[in-house]
């Protein structure tokens, strides 16, 4: 699973933190309800997941559609602005659970958080 | 109210699942001797949420409906040491709080085994609140 962040928001740490669980939580429940045996893979195997950046909204949004184009699971997170940015702000992008392969065709030009 | 779903209200049994009064929270708590990076921290607590949040629709399913349907509301705090989540997992099990703490398996950063993060719930937030009062928002 990939979590995405946007760079230009400049989230704090916990901030990140917290979207990025968000995004994996939603993908969770998604993988579970349309590929079950890949998410039960996923977990078994250690539920591997990593942070990375992009530039910004577009950025988020080209790779959010190069994952729907690629059938995986994949959710973007909004968030409710109770803090730090303001309400309906795209934070995260969380692609995934999804194999390794198909996860680094898209994003394997984006750096690590 | 649609015909059906009115029809469905007054004839389906009752659910046993008493309604959860209140607010709930998923709480996450970052070991910080480890001093991890912003993007491992991340990726700790993508996995302690994801890993509580299945554990609650185990065992106090009623919650994590509440959780779901209430915007998921998660914070994150930080602790000293991994003595400190020690503590903390004694009064969750004693309050019969859903938790999951997370080994990590040391590919990057830090050695393996290494306890980085510790979530508590989704449950109620005055009851977390209990437990984690004194603790700093990461």
């Amino acid at each position: 699973m990939a979590l995405i962040v946007r760079a230009d928001l400049n989230l704090s740490a916990g901030k990140t933190a917290v979207q990025c669980a968000h995004a994996a939580v939603q993908c969770a429940l998604e993988a579970r309800r349309k590929h079950a045996r890949l998410m039960e893979r996923w977990r078994r195997t250690g539920a591997r997941k990593i942070c990375l950046v992009a530039e910004n909204l577009a950025s988020l949004h080209r790779l959010a559609s190069e994952a729907q184009n690629a059938n995986l699971p994949y959710h973007l997170v909004q968030d409710a602005g109770h803090t730090e940015v303001a309400p309906g702000t795209i934070t995260v992008l969380g692609i995934g659970p999804a194999p390794r392969r198909s996860l680094d065709l898209i994003t394997e030009d984006l750096s690590t958080l | 109210m649609g015909f059906r779903s009115f029809i469905h209200h007054l004839t389906a049994p009752r659910s046993k699942a008493k309604p959860v009064r209140g607010n709930v929270k998923l709480v996450c708590i970052v070991n910080q001797s480890l001093k991890m990076g912003k993007g491992k921290v991340a990726a700790q607590v993508g996995h302690a949420s994801v890993e509580s949040f299945l554990r609650t629709g185990r065992t106090h399913p009623h919650f994590l409906e509440a959780w779901l349907s209430s915007g998921q509301k998660k914070i994150c705090l930080k602790a000293k040491d991994d003595v400190a989540f020690e503590e903390l997992i004694a009064c969750a099990q004693e309050a019969n709080i859903p938790f999951h703490m997370v080994r990590d398996a040391g590919h990057t950063q830090i050695p393996s085994g290494s306890k980085t993060v510790l979530a508590l719930g989704p449950y109620l937030e005055d009851e977390l609140d209990g437990i984690t009062g004194e603790l700093k928002l990461l």
